[in-house]
């Protein structure tokens, strides 16, 4: 379709997408201008232009809170959630794909069914279950609800469906155990979807509020979008300090996208995504 | 690129794992959690521990911030899994739910009678529920108007003197328009609008009762039909409304209307008093909010302490809530966030609150029955809640009566749902 | 040896069962026994903390959340931000999807440029486009409207307005989400292969009836799935409320799960807030039966 790329589409593309990043625009040259110009800035062309740039507000974010050690506490939560729920999921979404045993079907559509409950709706029952288990105000509590997924597993299914029989014919006819065959036959040729899943995972987690609000009162233990809470919630409100500290916020999970954006893409494009 | 992920992880997780494992003393730990409030608020709290822990060998104050936002909901949530600390701070009139549910320790066998005998009558009465005494806060809280007195000489504006002489509704309304005609924009009147949750019933729940009308009917049933949604109530909110409606309040979404000159009015507590003395110096001016009709009423109250059932050290938990109500304590948290001292003896010695203090109508609203206390029952939750909806509905320009009918009803049925609250055995 | 081939089986299914059970464990634990006692909660008065003894109500709360104006008010809201939010998102990214799928250096940079927003927290998303709303003529969003109007817009306050809240919020939603449909429909279209292109441009299709007859009939699975996540995900808006508007003015732009989270939380009436999210389960869950319902026939048509 070359035809539709004449230069008044590009242009015109280039209009929208420029007006489509200004919010982006916004938080990060706001991010550099003192607190009270963000708001003064805010209605013109100097809403994105940094009228008077500094670091000071980034400074201020690591005086006001303990930013790292958030971060920290961050990273952590949200990488053994991905890490064991790729290790969990995947081999759930395979054995529902690939193997036979009796009650899959009937087990599968469940975990279909339970993809359409979100946290905030059992937020309070589940709450009472981990305090009963003594969880509160733990990582463990922060971690182990979120490992398995429903929407993981039907990502993994999809994927592992969609894969030719004759990869593990192969391994089968050499001896390869189920285990064995998932480890040196699927895993090498599924690097897309696993992609897909962990940025989809960390897109979901990384900005949790509610439940750690929840089930956490420690600042040891306590994630990033907590600390938010810290600048939005207390008066005088320092605009500039709050969109530093979205910036860096987003940092990480900016950069976990762009590096596996190629196979992010080829991983949405392979798994049941298409159908 | 996975295996470096992976890498990643591992170094990530060996971090981690070893800061979660310190800590050990022999002195015997207090848990207590305290609000994340103002910066000089958290300072001088942190400094206060630190001297207490340092005169104490025994005993050794553990700190923790919680965030504001959400509060109620997270002391909930840890009384629930039984994770309450030894002693935690709250908003005042949430005090009477707590109690309710069995969380508080009474503290009148657990201070000094001394510590008791110097608070300020506003504390006492916001601590007290069915004959005991649950919290006590080491400050109050004062609600006023603040004003820029070269803008209201300006405008021909009488400037009360006290509570006694504030402006009648007509001549509120009148300065206010007379400010008006000489603004550019027309708004001349902060109402601190970028405020969320409680503010909204601490500050304008004065009106309902400056008006005759009330949150809910607080002699006998303690039921909100007929008096929330009364028609001093509907009054009260209607003048309220007209504000709005007259374009008068600036919506403040950067939380500078006052400080930056664009309204000459800003109706704000007391923690506001050091920036806006900063910003206007010797043209500032606190006023009393206006008299609706049944005299110029305020609001009162704020963060207080209490000792927890389940704590195992109770006794040492008040040795510390004492320690923070001495006078150079109480002294030094009043002067960090601008509140009012909760002793009598604080608030004398207070070169703020004293007689001559630039803060003394606070003083004054709180000594001379100017500032009335949220409703002390365990309904308050859900009466803080409804009301709130009920004000961002007149706010938002909706019909009064009917935004008014739907808070009575909501708070009625949790009352009726909870069969009247009865006391706890 | 027929014996050992059945015995090897039965191993691999026990094996299979195995593979599955820690996440299935996962589910039943944190997601479907939570989403039951929610749903047996629903027929009591539990409050948060109360001492008060625990009372069986039957469906009294489910008839009282129906018969509560702001909480129907809340169901439709859900409602016409789906038939809104979906459609125009769906066509938007899909327009988007179109326009970017080619092979050119620049047009990865417009990818990731049009994906950026989803990568931004809902929170964080929300407190941004606060201000992007900002009432009076200072405002970003405001000052834009008189730019393109030429002088023509008043300044409204968009988050207190009864008629413009709603739409606010489903801006910011849009903004955040379509760059993810995007590149999942971009994903769709890569999939599509060439030849069928090539053949239809042979037979002398044009570039629009090539879009109509070949790409949009391959892309159906695709379409199909991102209607059906994005109606998911428009039924737990929730974030963007609670900072934007706290459901206001007058209810206009609350929904289900605000309310559930309200009442829960604020009133501490957790059997009240119970039955809410289930009737909103069961509201989701009728929707995507009829999605997959509609898929299938689609299927068999075609």
């Amino acid at each position: 379709m070359k035809r539709l790329l004449t230069p008044l589409t590009y242009l015109c593309l280039l209009l929208c997408g420029l007006l489509f990043i200004s919010p982006v625009g916004f938080l990060l040259i706001g991010s550099l201008k003192p607190d009270d110009l963000v708001l003064v800035e805010s209605g013109g062309w100097r809403a994105l232009w940094p009228t008077s740039a500094s670091l000071e507000n980034y400074r201020d974010v690591f005086t006001r809170v303990d930013f790292t050690r958030y971060l920290l506490n961050s990273l952590f939560i949200n990488g053994m959630i991905l890490g064991t729920g790729l290790l969990v999921n995947s081999i759930a979404g395979y054995s529902f794909a690939r193997l036979p045993w009796r009650g899959r079907g009937l087990l599968f559509n469940l975990v279909l069914a339970v993809m359409i409950i979100p946290l905030e709706a059992i937020a309070v029952p589940l709450f009472y279950i981990v305090s009963l288990l003594g969880w509160r105000d733990t990582y463990l509590v922060q971690i182990l609800p979120f490992i398995a997924n429903a929407f993981s597993i039907y990502l993994f299914y999809t994927y592992f469906i969609g894969l030719p029989r004759e990869l593990e014919e192969a391994a089968r006819i050499d001896g390869a155990g189920v285990v064995r065959t998932f480890i040196d036959i699927i895993v090498p040729n599924a690097k897309p979807v696993f992609a897909s899943v962990a940025i989809l995972t960390f897109l979901t987690q990384w900005g949790a509020f509610l439940w750690p609000l929840l089930v956490t009162s420690s600042e040891a233990v306590r994630p990033l979008p907590l600390a938010i809470a810290t600048f939005h919630g207390l008066p005088p409100l320092r605009w500039g300090d709050l969109f530093a500290f979205g910036v860096m916020m987003v940092l990480p999970i900016l950069s976990v996208f762009l590096l596996f954006q190629r196979l992010f893409v080829r991983g949405v494009a392979a798994t049941g995504i298409k159908g | 690129m996975l295996r470096y992920l992976l890498i990643g992880l591992a170094v990530l997780l060996a971090a981690c794992g070893e800061q979660a494992g310190k800590q050990a003393s022999t002195a015997a730990v207090i848990d207590v959690w305290a609000h994340a409030g103002q910066a000089s608020e958290r300072r001088v709290l942190e400094q206060q521990v630190a001297r207490f822990n340092a005169a104490r060998k025994t005993t050794r104050v553990q700190l923790t911030f919680i965030p504001e936002r959400s509060y109620n909901a997270q002391i909930q949530a840890a009384a629930v899994a039984g994770d309450l600390p030894d002693a935690l701070e709250f908003d005042g009139p949430f005090l009477f739910n707590y109690a309710w549910q069995g969380h508080l320790q009474p503290l009148d066998g657990l201070l000094a009678a001394r510590t008791l005998e110097g608070l300020l009558p506003s504390i006492v009465s916001q601590g007290e529920y069915l004959g005991h005494f649950y919290g006590v806060g080491t400050f109050d809280s004062g609600l006023g108007l603040y004003a820029r007195r070269s803008a209201l000489e300006t405008a021909g504006a009488r400037i009360p003197s006290g509570p006694e002489n504030a402006w009648t509704s007509d001549e509120f309304v009148g300065v206010l328009k007379s400010l008006a005609s000489r603004d550019p924009d027309g708004m001349v009147l902060d109402l601190k609008l970028n405020y969320s949750g409680e503010w909204f019933t601490y500050a304008f729940s004065p009106l309902l009762q400056s008006a005759g009308g009330d949150l809910i009917d607080r002699g006998g049933r303690g039921t909100a039909e007929g008096v929330l949604n009364g028609p001093n109530a509907v009054t009260a909110m209607r003048i309220l409304q007209n504000w709005f409606v007259a374009g008068y309040v600036d919506p403040n979404v950067d939380d500078a209307a006052f400080i930056s000159g664009r309204v000459a009015l800003s109706w704000a507590g007391h923690w506001e008093y050091p920036r806006y003395a900063a910003a206007l110096g010797d043209d500032l001016v606190l006023l009393p909010l206006p008299d609706l009709g049944a005299g110029s009423r305020t609001g009162q109250g704020s963060w207080v302490w209490g000792i927890t059932r389940r704590s195992g050290n109770q006794q040492a938990a008040a040795r510390f809530l004492e320690f923070l109500l001495e006078p150079d304590e109480v002294l030094a948290m009043a002067s960090a966030n601008g509140a009012v001292p909760a002793t009598r003896l604080a608030v004398e010695r207070s070169p703020l609150y004293g007689v001559a203090g630039k803060l003394r109508l606070f003083t004054r609203q709180l000594l001379g029955g100017f500032s009335i206390p949220r409703p002390q029952t365990p309904a308050y939750p859900v009466i803080t809640s409804a009301f709130q909806q009920a004000v961002a509905d007149i706010r938002n320009n909706g019909d009064i009566q009917t935004a008014l009918d739907k808070a009575a009803g909501l708070i009625d049925q949790d009352i009726r749902d909870n069969k009247g609250y009865p006391p706890p055995d | 040896m027929p014996d050992r081939k059945s015995s090897s089986h039965a191993g691999r299914g026990l094996t299979a069962f195995l593979l599955s059970a820690p996440a299935l464990l996962g589910l039943l634990l944190f997601v479907l026994l939570p989403f039951l006692l929610a749903a047996a909660l629903s027929l009591t008065n539990l409050r948060l903390g109360s001492p008060l003894p625990l009372e069986w109500m039957g469906l009294e709360q489910y008839r009282r959340i129906l018969h509560d104006p702001t909480f129907r008010h809340a169901l439709l809201n859900n409602l016409l931000f789906v038939v809104t939010v979906v459609p125009v998102q769906t066509v938007l990214a899909l327009a988007l999807a179109v326009l970017l799928n080619q092979r050119l250096g620049a047009i990865a940079w417009f990818r990731v440029l049009f994906f950026m927003p989803v990568v931004f927290p809902l929170s964080l998303v929300a407190v941004i486009w606060v201000l992007i709303f900002a009432p009076g003529p200072d405002g970003p969003m405001n000052a834009l409207l008189e730019l393109i109007s030429f002088g023509a817009w008043t300044p409204r306050d968009f988050l207190h307005d009864e008629q413009l809240a709603l739409s606010a919020i489903m801006l910011t939603s849009i903004w955040q989400g379509t760059g993810f449909q995007m590149v999942v429909i971009l994903a769709g279209l890569q999939a599509i292969s060439a030849e069928l292109n090539e053949a239809a441009t042979i037979d002398g299709a044009g570039c629009w009836q090539r879009f109509w007859f070949v790409t949009l009939p391959q892309l159906r699975n695709t379409l199909i799935f991102v209607v059906l996540v994005t109606t998911i995900l428009a039924f737990r808006l929730f974030d963007q409320v609670q900072i934007m508007t706290q459901g206001g003015p007058h209810d206009a732009t609350t929904t289900v799960m605000f309310e559930a989270v309200q009442t829960a939380f604020s009133r501490q009436q957790i059997g009240r807030g119970a039955a809410m999210t289930v009737v909103m389960f069961l509201v989701v869950l009728l929707l995507s039966l009829l999605q997959r319902r509609i898929a299938r026939q689609q299927r068999e048509v075609s």
